[in-house]
């Protein structure tokens, strides 16, 4: 430890210099502070001055110690001076080193000091709302440099050929690093990110500063040896804590769907049993495990956390398309039902939105700028492309596997287009005049379609492909939702808070039905199963959300279900789905996602408790 | 308590394929001044830097005072003054700085001796190392190495660039004190001349082996140049070995590695040969000779 000292005090001694210059780093700001005609205010040039200069001169001097502090002596042949004394190679290392790390983090302090007292409030407003952070982060990423130089420099100054091992080393390390992050991101675990660069980067400063100590121990005057003790130490230290993050990481993203405890969020498909789950779990941190469920048999997928909101369903509920992200590119996997591994479509996209066919055989892709392209998934080409008008927002539909019908929402108005996949040609097939932005439901077929302008009470019955108006359904009831049935009827809410009421509609607009379902809040239309309509709505008299099953003929509530958060669809699943709504899913009061059977009213565990 | 100051055993340092130090061995009893000579690049720097715990070796040992220099090195250096071959200390650093900085690591200093010895060879305390001349630089090294009152001098050729005077001054004012005082002396040199006057004992490297280590007096009585007025018919080789035998005007000259006066005799009479003239050798004549020799044997190796 004294020895240590000594060898630091000698440090300082020889590079007393460069304290000298950071002094005049620090005047400089009050100088240009001084010249007459500045037009900044002096105590803003004092401070933006001194920030600049103390960081300039942190991280050069941070690169310049570290390129030369042990590898020059070594290079020089000056290392001699120290081992040919009673000093131990620890105390010439840390002695070093601590000299080094104090004058990088004194020589800023120099100029930093003088300019934060003499700027007061300007500093915080110009520099940053946490001044401490902002210069903590400076001097940690300038003794970063030191560290990194001291090992470039090592190695550089070296000339062997175990630079070719370093430089793959490197790589591998970098790949490492890589492929613990992926999961990580696909998790939306930056808690658990943020850790993990803590720990590789102490984990890093371990393996440096250790192995600075190690080369000397091992190496001595012999730069080879120096390079190689360094190289040893380092790459061994990175693998173990690679290793270590690797099988921490693997821990993490082992999480299986029981172990999902808190908040829990969900997306199922209108059609089958397919749900997206995600959710945290104990012991994890941040990190969100996401599962494809097929909510029917058990089966389950892991699937990247964003397939929540990202994950597509086919109509028929057969099969669902959830994207992967695979480097830069998202791969599109097919889930089936009945199979146990995924397809690879073969489609990547950067970034847009996309939609699926019926039957799974056919995606539509919207990317930017509103470029619509049509892909076969079992020929894994591309079919048609056409841009789309200039829009404020699009939904699209596959009518038919071939043909794509997009809506736009452009000033106003909607147009509604046509691309066919056998003549690739973009069709303008009709325009809804309308100031509001037009919020619309299709029937099964994609004939016909609901219309309601934002925040108005009128809904009306329309031609889906052209847009033109057939009948107006309601007008001044306060109307609440709407939505075709899967039998082609409509079915719509309105009525005051206190009295909603439940309309059934032939689908030509004809009344059928009016149920009267008393006092409901912020009530929604879930589905149908035939015989029931599903609703979610507040129960007033308890205040807590509910899934209600409403049996169309008796206008009966058959079952009630108090949930804590329903599990929606996807926003562009407005047309119903092709087979009967069995179980609708809810995330219960401890968190785990349950499935409510819709006909009698039972209700199973899908994960957690 | 070993006897021995170093003890050198097995040595090899290898640079890739590079043998720099072949298996040497070589024991410097307590006392004894102990000259290592050889030429550029015949590895006694790499020896040395191993002798000071500076670079493992890949096989052998070396050890000082019984220990094993490198594990024991931080301690050992407590007793063991250094002049490195290549002026080391780092150029900015002033003279005086130097010295207060080798003060505070070894548990013996004598302040004193520094500035007398640095004064006598007209060093400025004050000067910055970088900017002596090399000369000044090794009295600076060699005041250091001094200031401890060491039990074993370790001289990495500390004549190297220095001009004959500063040479001469070197050793007689230096090495000589150091020899008087009964300290163990391992002194690498090139300057067989300089050591010739005070080494007990001198070994030669060659091609990283120890190919001689014998005590200077016993080497230089074997060694002998023996003259030849008139050319000989045959040199009878049974009782003198002539390393080097070559014309030398109207004779011949030879040199002989095993000399004594009864033997010449011997060999003068069954020769057959006319005046002949015996003369002492330097030690640097005997290096030349004997290098010349093993460089023969060399190519002897090689051709056969």
């Amino acid at each position: 430890m004294r020895n240590a000292l000594v060898i630091a005090a000698r440090e300082f001694e020889e590079k007393r210099f460069v304290a000298y210059a950071a002094v005049a780093f620090a005047i400089l700001p009050f100088i240009f502070a001084a010249i007459p005609g500045m037009k900044a205010n002096p105590a803003d040039t004092i401070a933006m001055g001194s920030l600049v200069f103390g960081t300039a001169f942190a991280l050069g001097i941070g690169v310049i110690f570290g390129a030369s502090f042990i590898g020059r002596d070594l290079s020089d042949g000056r290392m001699s001076f120290y081992f040919s004394r009673p000093v131990s190679a620890l105390s010439i290392w840390f002695g070093k080193l601590t000299a080094a790390i104090l004058m990088i983090a004194g020589t800023f302090g120099f100029i930093i000091v003088p300019a934060r007292l003499a700027a007061g409030d300007h500093w915080t407003r110009l520099v940053s709302a946490s001044t401490t952070y902002s210069v903590l982060y400076i001097l940690v990423i300038a003794i970063a440099f030191f560290l990194i130089a001291h090992v470039i420099s090592t190695f550089g100054r070296s000339r062997s050929p175990l630079l070719i091992f370093d430089f793959a080393a490197a790589v591998i390390c970098g790949i490492a690093i890589r492929l613990l992050i992926l999961p990580l991101v696909a998790g939306q675990a930056f808690i658990l990110l943020k850790g993990l660069g803590i720990a590789l980067g102490i984990a890093a400063i371990i393996a440096i500063v250790g192995g600075g100590a190690w080369q000397l121990e091992r190496g001595r005057t012999d730069r080879r040896r120096n390079h190689l003790a360094l190289s040893q130490f380092l790459w061994s230290t990175m693998a173990v804590a690679l290793l270590l993050a690797a099988a921490y990481v693997a821990w993490v993203v082992s999480v299986k769907p029981s172990d999902l405890t808190g908040q829990i969020r969900a997306s199922r498909s209108t059609s089958g049993s397919f749900a997206v789950v995600s959710g945290t779990t104990k012991g994890r941190s941040d990190y969100r495990g996401a599962f494809l469920i097929n909510t029917d048999d058990g089966s389950t997928w892991r699937v990247d956390q964003w397939s929540e909101w990202a994950a597509r369903y086919t109509r028929d509920g057969r099969s669902a398309v959830v994207p992967h992200r695979a480097g830069n590119a998202v791969e599109m996997l097919i889930y089936t039902r009945g199979k146990a591994e995924p397809i690879d479509s073969g489609l990547t996209i950067a970034n847009g939105e996309y939609i699926v066919s019926d039957d799974g055989s056919r995606i539509a892709t919207i990317s930017q700028p509103n470029l619509l392209s049509i892909y076969d998934v079992a020929a894994k080409r591309s079919l048609a492309s056409a841009r789309l008008p200039d829009s404020r927002f699009v939904r699209a539909f596959f009518v038919t596997p071939d043909v794509v019908r997009a809506y736009l929402n452009v000033p106003g108005g909607m147009k509604i287009v046509e691309i066919d996949a056998r003549s690739p040609a973009l069709r303008e097939t009709g325009f809804i005049a309308s100031p509001k932005f037009l919020v619309f439901y299709l029937d099964p077929a994609a004939a016909h379609m609901l219309v309601r302008p934002s925040r108005e009470d009128t809904l009306t019955l329309n031609d889906a492909r052209t847009g033109a108006m057939i009948k107006t359904l309601t007008a001044g009831t306060q109307l609440k939702t709407a939505t075709y049935l899967r039998d082609g009827r409509i079915a719509v809410l309105d009525g005051p808070d206190s009295a909603t009421v439940l309309h059934i509609l032939a689908a030509d607009g004809t009344p059928q039905r009016a149920i009267a379902l008393g006092a409901k809040g912020a009530i929604r239309i879930i589905g149908d199963d035939g015989t029931r309509v599903v609703l979610n709505d507040v129960d007033v008299a308890s205040g807590r959300r509910v899934y209600e099953a409403v049996n169309i003929a008796s206008g009966v509530i058959e079952h009630r279900e108090p949930i804590h958060e329903w599990v929606s669809t996807s926003v562009f699943d407005t047309r119903p789905p092709i087979e009967p709504l069995r179980e609708v899913l809810y995330i219960g009061d401890g968190g785990h996602v349950v499935a409510w059977n819709v006909a009698t009213g039972g209700k199973r565990s899908i994960t957690g408790g | 308590m070993s006897d021995n100051a170093i003890q050198i055993s097995d040595l090899t340092v290898r640079y890739g394929r590079m043998i720099a130090v072949d298996h040497a061995a070589l024991d410097v009893a307590r006392g004894a001044v102990y000259a290592l000579v050889g030429r550029n690049g015949a590895g006694k720097s790499s020896l040395v830097r191993c002798l000071l715990g500076q670079q493992k070796p890949q096989s052998g040992s070396a050890a000082l005072f019984g220990e094993d220099v490198w594990s024991r090195r931080t301690s050992l250096m407590q007793r063991v003054g250094v002049v490195a071959e290549d002026a080391d200390a780092p150029p900015e650093m002033s003279v005086a700085g130097i010295a207060r900085f080798c003060s505070r690591l070894y548990d013996k200093w004598d302040q004193n001796s520094v500035e007398t010895r640095l004064r006598t060879f007209g060093v400025p305390l004050t000067s910055r190392f970088g900017s002596l001349s090399k000369g000044q630089k090794k009295q600076v090294s060699l005041a250091m190495a001094l200031a401890i009152s060491p039990e074993l001098r370790v001289l990495d050729d500390p004549t190297l660039g220095l001009d004959v005077v500063a040479r001469k001054s070197l050793f007689e004012e230096v090495i000589g004190d150091l020899a008087d005082r009964g300290t163990t002396v391992f002194i690498t040199t090139h300057d067989l001349a300089g050591v010739e006057t005070f080494a007990d004992r001198v070994a030669m490297m060659e091609n990283g082996r120890i190919v001689l280590d014998e005590e200077v007096d016993a080497l230089k009585s074997r060694f002998r140049r023996i003259r030849f007025a008139a050319q000989p018919v045959a040199i009878d080789t049974a009782a003198l070995r002539p390393t080097v035998v070559r014309s030398w005007g109207g004779g011949a000259e030879a040199i002989v590695s095993n000399y004594d006066d009864v033997s010449f005799e011997r060999m003068r009479s069954a020769s057959n040969i006319g005046a002949a003239e015996v003369e002492a050798m330097s030690l640097e004549e005997i290096f030349i000779a004997i290098a010349g020799g093993s460089r023969g044997d060399a190519e002897t190796r090689r051709n056969s």
